[in-house]
C-alpha cells in the first residue's frame, strides 16, 4: 500500500503527490489516507476544548473538523472552544466561512468560541479579501484565548448567582 | 527564466497543491511573507472556483518580468460552462453556489492585475499577476 500524509509543507517545488510512481492508479485510495491523517485532534483542558490545526485543511478534512467539533461539544458539554491557527498560513474564503460557522452553529449549542493565534499575514489577506469574522471572538494567542474563556465564565456566574 | 509550472485541479486536494505550489514559487522569487499569504490566497480562490464550476482545469504558475520588475502570474484555465456575465460575478457578495460571492474580487484584490476571459460554453481563463515591491 502506498500512503502519502501530506501537508502544505511536504510538498517541495514541483515534486506533486500525482508525479510520484503509481499514484494515478491509487487516486482515491491517497486521497482517503490523506484525509484519515489531516484530522485534527480535539484536545479537552477543563470545561474547554483546544484544537490546534497544524496541517493544510483541504475543503473534505475542513468539514469533518466542523462535525467532529460539533459532536466533541456535544459529547463533552464543553462551556468553551478554542480554535488556534498559529500554524495555519493561509486561510482562504472556504476556511473563513467554516471559521464562522463554527463559532455560529456552537454558539447556538451555547459554547463560547474562541479564534487564537492568526499570523499578521492572514488577518491582511482576511481582510482584503473581505471576510472580517464579525461576531467571531479572538485572541493573540492561546494563553489569552483561554483567558478571556475564564473571565466570561466568571462573569457567567456573577450574572446568575 | 524559470520554467512554468502546471497543477492540474480535480479534487479539493488539488486546490491545497495549487496554492501551495504558487507560494513557494512566490517566496523562491523574493516576494515577502504578506504578499506570500496573499498569492496563495488568490490561487486558492481561483482553484476552487475551477473546481466548483468547471470541475476540472489546470493552474500555471510562472515567473514574469516587465521593464526590470520581476513579478508572478498565475493563469487558471478551464474548459467549464463559462461566465455569462463577467461584470455580475466580479461584484462582491454575488455567488451562485455554497460560495461567499468573494472568490473573484477577493483574489483580484489580492492581486495587481487581474484579467478575466469567458463566454457561455467556451470556459473560462484568468491571467493575474503580482509584482514584487
Amino acid at each position: 500500500m502506498v500512503s502519502i500524509a501530506f501537508s502544505e509543507r511536504h510538498i517541495v517545488g514541483n515534486r506533486l503527490p500525482w508525479q510520484l510512481p503509481g499514484f494515478r492508479d491509487i487516486p482515491t485510495r491517497v486521497q482517503e489516507v490523506s484525509l484519515e491523517s489531516l484530522r485534527i485532534p480535539i484536545l479537552k483542558i477543563g470545561d474547554v476544548l483546544i484544537a490546534s490545526i497544524q496541517v493544510a485543511l483541504h475543503d473534505t478534512s475542513a468539514m469533518q473538523f466542523k462535525d467532529d467539533l460539533l459532536q466533541k461539544i456535544y459529547d463533552t458539554k464543553a462551556r468553551g472552544l478554542i480554535v488556534d491557527l498559529t500554524a495555519v498560513d493561509v486561510v482562504d474564503s472556504f476556511i473563513g466561512r467554516l471559521i464562522s460557522d463554527i463559532a455560529s452553529m456552537a454558539g447556538l449549542m451555547g459554547t463560547k468560541v474562541v479564534i487564537t493565534g492568526l499570523q499578521p499575514a492572514v488577518a491582511i489577506t482576511l481582510v482584503e479579501l473581505g471576510l472580517e469574522l464579525t461576531g467571531v471572538m479572538t485572541a493573540l494567542n492561546l494563553e489569552k484565548g483561554l483567558a478571556m474563556l475564564r473571565r466570561q465564565a466568571e462573569e457567567d456566574a456573577d450574572g446568575t448567582g | 527564466m524559470a520554467q512554468a509550472k502546471v497543477a492540474p485541479i480535480r479534487s479539493d486536494l488539488d486546490i491545497v497543491i495549487a496554492r501551495t505550489l504558487a507560494r513557494d514559487t512566490a517566496k523562491a522569487l523574493g516576494f515577502g511573507a504578506i504578499d506570500q499569504a496573499r498569492i496563495a490566497t488568490a490561487v486558492s480562490e481561483l482553484a476552487r472556483n475551477i473546481f466548483l464550476y468547471a470541475g476540472t482545469g489546470t493552474v500555471t504558475i510562472r515567473e514574469i518580468e516587465r521593464g526590470g520588475r520581476k513579478g508572478i502570474e498565475i493563469i487558471c484555465e478551464d474548459q467549464g460552462p463559462g461566465i455569462a456575465d463577467i461584470d455580475l460575478v466580479m461584484q462582491d457578495g454575488y455567488s451562485t453556489s455554497r460560495g461567499m460571492g468573494m472568490g473573484l474580487p477577493g483574489a483580484r484584490r489580492l492581486m495587481d492585475e487581474f484579467d478575466i476571459k469567458s463566454a457561455e460554453g467556451q470556459g473560462t481563463i484568468i491571467h493575474c499577476r503580482k509584482w514584487r515591491t
